[in-house]
Formats: structure tokens, C-alpha cells, sequence
């Protein structure tokens, strides 16, 4: 975001008074130069070299920043911003914020996803107003389907009047937050800076208030550049945040009969838990029904070592259902129905008379244009309400609303319900095994070696285009999985991985990632941030040298055509020449390892990746891989 | 009894039955090389692994080894159930489909996952 060759924006104010000293080109070629007078703060001040400010407004927006607890500001540097990103340095002390430079604004939103995901907390962001949003705006909307709050800021010069023709104008906009207004909570331009204050704090608010979203404050470069007028009267309000409404609490007790009084209950889990209490809590409700859970894995909702997580025995779950408790989950019709493709047949494979609770807030927060909604179904119990928040009482209500026999009869379930998620288990390590010595590596015993290189760590898998993790690994920690990037828009895994590692990097927990090859070279410039800002990751490439997801679309299309079907690889493969995506990750200063065919050759190269990682640095291994 | 019930066990019955003849049907000759190249060219490995094991979250089942009996196999390429694109004769030949199979039989099968230290989870 370099707008090198244009001059300082002092140029054009003092351009008269100082045309001798800049020379006569713009005096000879700019109407403006030769009719503008100079201003009266131009006479006052002398030469505009001399003119100092002391205390310009971005220094308070910083004070303000420095107020919401946010720890980084991930930006890509931009000349609408360059007041607060020096006063970030400079005034700041760049700590707290610390400026993190990104080679791309969907890396600074990305790694601000995962962050916020891995730290509980949201990250800041700076972009141009214009350019910068406009590249951040893909990763924007993962962070809003994936409802995660990321506190932006976008330069912007709303005065026309101040600006620097050419470029500065193709970086200005009336209004910054249009383009991403669809898919951020909430958004302001202040006027002023105690507007900017106040702003600021309503925005974190609202940012963090479930159901969680990223939002969009302009950083005004005039008021960001201009001295602050009257300090006195500015004041920086309080943080305060909003508590998780819980259900009401004579649906929870409805809701509560109808579980009791289910033979084959099931609860679904998505973006249901925030923290290892939430996790406890729905272990305490499972436990309390008897009931196997479904975790989808939108975050880390239930311990995969315990008897009632059946994730993946969804459907058949579903299938033999007569109630079903969903717990945030963003599809809910995508549970109980589906639809082929690409013949559109509908198949429902729940039972017709399943009664359905929904403890959920997504009809709070949901816009029209953009259609993450999904299908509407008709629950017959939806309770809005946070699923954290209502899990306790629900909790409570199931204990209180069955009698004795009720709750012994539930217990009985344990011996088959056992038995079923020893059958489970057994059924992926089998799967697990099929094409173990094969070449390219199973993507299975990919995820299994890795899960054996830091099994002795505290870990936590940021992304992974892989569910073997999840099928396989003990998984008992909130922090373990971090779940998906939300819209499926494709670059997030490789910043957010970085995101979720820095947030990870003071607590003593390993990061690790499973990386479409495809994904990373969307913006593979995170790493070199990785590297220059010392974020141990250790990120394993699944590199089947395709985006073999769109393979299949290919093949079905020209089956639907009646076509060859020899030609899917054309516009799909990523061969001739293979990435090295070891060479790539050394030239950014990465620890790199491969490209590795063998898989016996995988868990060397991990040992030394983690020994790089326990170093403090990131790391790249670059496994050749089966397609999926 | 419900009529689906009924209607469900006689299509089991059937379903059986059809396996059963099925299974006793000889595949076609063919060349498990060709059938590799044939199985690459056709992209077949994207959704079913290079040796046929299956894929990540079943988007893809596994093929091999002991691939299901021929009749049954070309009824799926040909015909097929769920989301798989139909392979038809104009675009992959009777012999290429008898290759593909001849191919997936000659895969040996995998160590068992009780054998696999990796996977003692």
C-alpha cells in the first residue's frame, strides 16, 4: 500500500510559501498552486518544515486503543493511517497495540479471525479506507459468518478539500464501511475525536456481545493528523461488556420435558461454547440426559475421548432422533435434510415427527443480502438465548424434570451407548489404516503423525483441511480445535493459523495447522510475518497439488452435459511446476521441510519442524498428499 | 406394521438377492497397468485415493481392495448412486471400466490398524 513518488500532503497546503524551495513544476503545471493562497496557519508557522504538533489527534486515538485492551493491530501500512500507525510506534511505544506488519489485508482480518478465536479476545486491524478494504473484505466476511468479532480501522481523508490529487483521491471514499456493511455488526466515521472515543468503545462492545461480529471504525486522517483541540474536554469512557442473555426459563423447562421424555435424544453442537466452562457444561448436560452429542465442529464444544461424542455418527443419529437439542448451529435444516447434486433431489433422512429445540441467537443478528442464514426450518422450540449461558439451567431443569425411574431408565443407555462410541472409534482408526503405506501420503496418517509428534504438548490444531484430527485425536481442552474459517472463503487458513499462534504463543501451547496447498498461495506473504514477528506455528502443507474440491464439480458437470470426462484436471490441478512449498517458506525466512513423498519421512521432518517451533520460530513441512 | 416398513424389508430381500447373483458374475478381463492409467486419467483418485482406500469425511468410498463384485461396480460407474457423476460408455470404454476394476483387485491391502502403532489412539 506504498504511494511512493507522491509527495507529503504538507505540500500542496504551503505550496505557495514554499514554491521556491520544492521547485516550479507544480507552480508551472497546477491551476491550484498558482491561484491558492496560503493559509492563515501557513503564515503563522513560517516555513511549513517548521510546523510541529505536538499532541496530534492520532496519539489520543491510541490512548483510546490502548483503553480496550486490544494487544495488536495487524495492518499492511497505508498513507490514510500514517498518523496512528506512527503514533502507535512512536507515542505508543508499539506495545499494546503492537503493529504487526501483514503483506495483505485479508492476512491482517484472517489472523485477527484466529487470533480472537485461540485468545478470546478480539485483535485490531488497519486498512486504507479504499484498497485496503476492499482486498480485507473476503476474510471479513469468514469472520462474520463465522460470527467473531475483529475491531477494524479504515484511513480515510473525508475532506476533499485537504486532499493530494492523484492517489489520495482514488484512497478516499464518503462512506468506508458501504463495501463491507452486509457483513460487520456495526460501523462509524467520527467527526471528532471524542465521537472517535466513544465509537471505539461501542464498537468493541458490540464486537464482542454473542452473537460476536467484526465492525468498522474510520480513522479519519485529517482528525488523526491535526493537533488535538482542547484535551480537557475529551474523555475515554469506560469498557464495559454486555452478559450472554440466557434462555427463558420456561422454554428451558419445556425444553427440558421433552428430553427427559425422548428414547433417542441427540444434541447437536456448532458454534455452541466459548471456553473450557462452556465445554463443561454441555459434558454436564449430555451426562445429566444420557445423551450422545454431535459436535460440528464450528468451535471445540465436547472431548472427543468421551463416550457421548458420536460426531461422527451424525446421520444415523439423526436418523433414529425423536428429539434434538441444536445448540448454535448455523444450518440447522442441513442436520435432518439434504440435497443431491447436481440433480436437486431432496432427501430428508430424520424422522417426519422429530421435535426439534433450537437454543440459539442467529435470528438477532442477520441481514438480507448475503445468505448465510441458510434454509429455514421450523423448530418447534426456538429459544433465543445464548448456548453457554442457557446450559446450566437447562442442565438443572433436566435433573429436576424426570422422576427417579425416569433417571435410572436413562442410565441404562450407558452400557450400549459405550458400546456404540468404542464401534465408532474403531471404525476410523480402520479407515485410518486404508492406503497407510501409500504415495502420495494418506491424508489419515498425514494428521496421525502429526498428532504423535506433539502429543506430549499442550497443542491446538488452528485449522485443518483434514477431519481426521477431530475423528482420531484425544481432544479434551477448549483450546484443541479452533473449528473452520465460517464462509468457506478460501485464504484463511494460513493467516489465521499465524493469528491463533501468536495468541498461543505466551501460554505455552504448540499451534499447528493442516494447510490446503491452494489456500496458502492466496497470501503466502504471512508467513515472512510469521517469521519477522517470531510466531511459533508449525504448519503441515496438504499439498495434493489441486483444489481437488472443485475436481468433482468438474466431472459432474460434464457427466450432466454428457461430455468427456477426462478433462476435470484443466483449471483445477496446481502442477507444471509443483510448488515447493519448503523453498517458499525458507525464502520467507520459515523453517521448511520437504517436499515429502515417503511417508516414513514425514515424522523426521515433524521432529525437527517442532524443534524449530520449541525455538520460537514458525515452521513448514510440505507433505505430498493424497487428495483428501 | 407400517407399509414402509414392509416396503423397506422386501427392497433389503431384494438388494440381497441382486448382491448375491451379482457376485457370481466373472469381471471381465483387463490390465490392472492400464486400469492405473486409466483410473489417473479419469481422476478417479481424487474422491477414492491412488490406491483406492477411500477419502477424508466419505467424500469418496473405498474401492479397494476386494472392490465390490463387476456387475455391481459398473452399475455404480455407469449409473450411479448418490452424488458420484455418471462415467458412460461414449466417454470411458467398456475395456477401460474392466481395466479400472482389474486394477482396483490387484491393490493389496493396507496393515491392519491394530498393527499401526500410529494409530493407537
Amino acid at each position: 500500500m506504498s504511494d511512493k513518488g507522491i509527495d507529503r500532503r504538507s505540500f500542496l497546503k504551503g505550496a505557495a510559501a514554499s514554491a521556491a524551495a520544492i521547485g516550479t513544476h507544480l507552480a508551472a503545471n497546477s491551476a491550484l498552486a498558482q491561484t491558492e493562497k496560503p493559509s492563515a496557519e501557513s503564515k503563522d508557522s513560517g516555513r511549513p518544515s517548521e510546523r510541529v504538533i505536538g499532541r496530534p489527534g492520532s496519539d489520543f486515538m491510541v490512548d483510546v486503543i490502548k483503553a480496550t485492551g486490544i494487544e495488536y493491530i495487524a495492518s499492511n501500512p497505508g498513507s490514510s493511517f500514517r498518523s496512528l500507525q506512527e503514533s502507535i510506534v512512536n507515542y505508543g511505544g508499539n506495545k499494546k497495540p503492537e503493529f504487526l506488519t501483514c503483506m495483505h489485508e485479508e492476512s491482517s482480518v484472517a489472523m485477527a479471525h484466529g487470533y480472537a478465536k485461540a485468545a478470546g479476545k478480539p485483535m485490531g486491524m488497519i486498512a486504507h479506507g479504499t484498497v485496503g478494504l476492499q482486498h480485507a473484505a473476503m476474510a471479513v466476511y469468514n469472520a462474520w459468518c463465522d460470527r467473531v468479532p475483529v475491531v477494524m480501522f479504515a484511513g480515510n481523508f473525508l475532506d476533499a478539500d485537504k486532499r493530494r490529487p492523484g492517489v489520495e483521491w482514488y484512497h478516499s471514499v464518503q462512506d468506508p464501511a458501504a463495501l463491507l456493511r452486509d457483513f460487520t455488526k456495526w460501523d462509524d466515521q467520527p467527526v471528532s475525536l471524542q465521537h472517535f472515543a466513544e465509537s471505539v468503545m461501542r464498537a468493541y462492545k458490540i464486537a464482542t456481545t454473542v452473537p460476536m461480529g467484526p465492525v468498522l471504525i474510520t480513522a479519519d486522517g485529517d482528525l488523526a493528523e491535526e493537533a488535538v483541540h482542547d484535551e480537557k474536554k475529551l474523555r475515554i469512557p469506560k469498557l464495559t461488556r454486555s452478559i450472554p442473555p440466557q434462555g427463558d426459563s420456561g422454554a428451558v423447562a419445556e425444553a427440558a420435558k421433552l428430553l427427559v421424555a425422548a428414547e433417542q435424544p441427540v444434541i447437536i453442537a456448532d458454534r455452541a461454547c466459548r471456553s473450557q466452562e462452556g465445554m463443561k457444561r454441555l459434558v454436564g448436560l449430555a451426562e445429566a440426559l444420557n445423551a450422545p452429542v454431535v459436535d460440528i465442529g464450528g468451535r471445540m464444544n465436547f472431548p472427543t475421548t468421551h463416550y457421548l461424542c458420536r460426531s461422527e455418527d451424525r446421520r444415523q443419529l439423526i436418523g433414529q432422533a425423536d428429539v434434538v437439542l441444536l445448540l448454535e448451529v448455523a444450518d440447522p435444516w442441513g442436520q435432518f435434510n439434504t440435497i443431491s447434486d447436481p440433480h436437486h433431489e431432496y432427501r430428508r433422512f430424520a424422522k417426519p415427527d422429530v421435535k426439534t429445540i433450537h437454543v440459539c441467537l442467529g435470528d438477532t443478528l442477520t441481514k438480507s443480502n448475503y445468505q448465510d442464514m441458510q434454509r429455514f426450518m421450523s423448530v418447534d422450540l426456538p429459544i433465543a438465548g445464548d448456548a453457554q449461558a442457557t446450559l446450566p439451567a437447562l442442565a438443572e431443569a433436566v435433573k429436576s424434570a424426570g422422576g427417579i425411574a425416569r433417571r435410572v431408565s436413562l442410565t441404562d443407555r450407558t452400557t450400549k451407548l459405550r458400546d456404540d462410541y468404542r464401534q465408532m472409534k474403531e471404525r476410523a482408526r480402520t479407515a485410518a489404516s486404508q492406503g497407510w503405506n501409500a504415495s502420495p501420503c494418506s491424508t489419515a496418517r498425514m494428521s496421525a503423525t502429526l498428532y504423535n509428534t506433539i502429543k506430549s504438548e499442550k497443542w491446538c490444531v488452528a485449522v485443518s483441511g483434514v477431519q481426521w484430527n477431530r475423528n482420531l485425536w484425544p481432544a479434551t481442552e477448549y483450546f484443541n480445535f479452533l473449528g473452520g474459517s465460517g464462509g468457506s472463503g478460501v485464504g484463511y487458513s494460513a493467516p489465521a493459523a499465524v493469528g491463533a499462534a501468536l495468541a498461543n504463543r505466551d501460554k505455552g501451547i504448540v499451534t499447528v495447522s493442516i494447510e490446503g496447498d491452494g489456500d496458502l498461495m492466496y497470501a503466502p506473504g504471512v508467513l515472512w510475518t510469521a517469521a519477522h514477528h517470531k510466531i511459533p506455528l508449525l504448519m503441515v502443507v496438504h499439498n495434493n497439488r489441486a483444489y481437488h474440491q472443485e475436481v468433482m464439480h468438474l466431472q459432474k458437470m460434464a457427466a450432466l452435459h454428457n461430455r468427456r470426462m477426462d478433462t476435470a484436471a484443466i483449471g483445477t490441478t496446481i502442477e507444471k511446476p509443483n510448488i515447493d512449498f519448503a523453498k517458499l517458506a525458507q525464502s520467507l525466512g520459515v523453517h521448511g521441510e520437504g517436499p515429502i513423498t515417503d511417508p516414513a519421512a514425514i515424522a523426521p521432518a515433524l521432529t525437527r519442524a517442532l524443534a524449530a517451533v520449541k525455538r520460537g520460530e514458525p515452521a513448514v513441512v510440505d507433505v505430498v498428499s493424497q487428495g483428501r | 406394521m407400517k407399509i414402509e416398513i414392509v416396503l423397506s424389508r422386501f427392497f433389503s430381500i431384494l438388494v440381497f438377492g441382486a448382491s448375491a447373483l451379482l457376485a457370481q458374475e466373472k469381471p471381465p478381463a483387463g490390465s490392472a497397468e492400464r486400469g492405473y492409467e486409466a483410473y489417473m486419467k479419469y481422476q478417479c483418485y481424487t474422491c477414492h485415493g491412488t490406491v483406492g482406500h477411500g477419502a477424508d469425511r466419505g467424500t469418496g468410498p473405498k474401492l479397494a481392495p476386494n472392490p465390490s463384485p463387476y456387475a455391481a461396480f459398473a452399475l455404480q460407474v455407469r449409473t450411479p448412486r448418490l452424488d458420484m457423476p455418471a462415467y458412460r460408455k461414449p466417454f470411458l470404454s467398456d475395456q477401460e471400466l474392466a481395466d479400472i476394476y482389474a486394477y482396483l483387485s490387484s491393490i493389496k491391502p493396507s496393515p491392519p490398524a491394530k498393527d499401526i502403532p500410529l494409530l493407537d489412539f
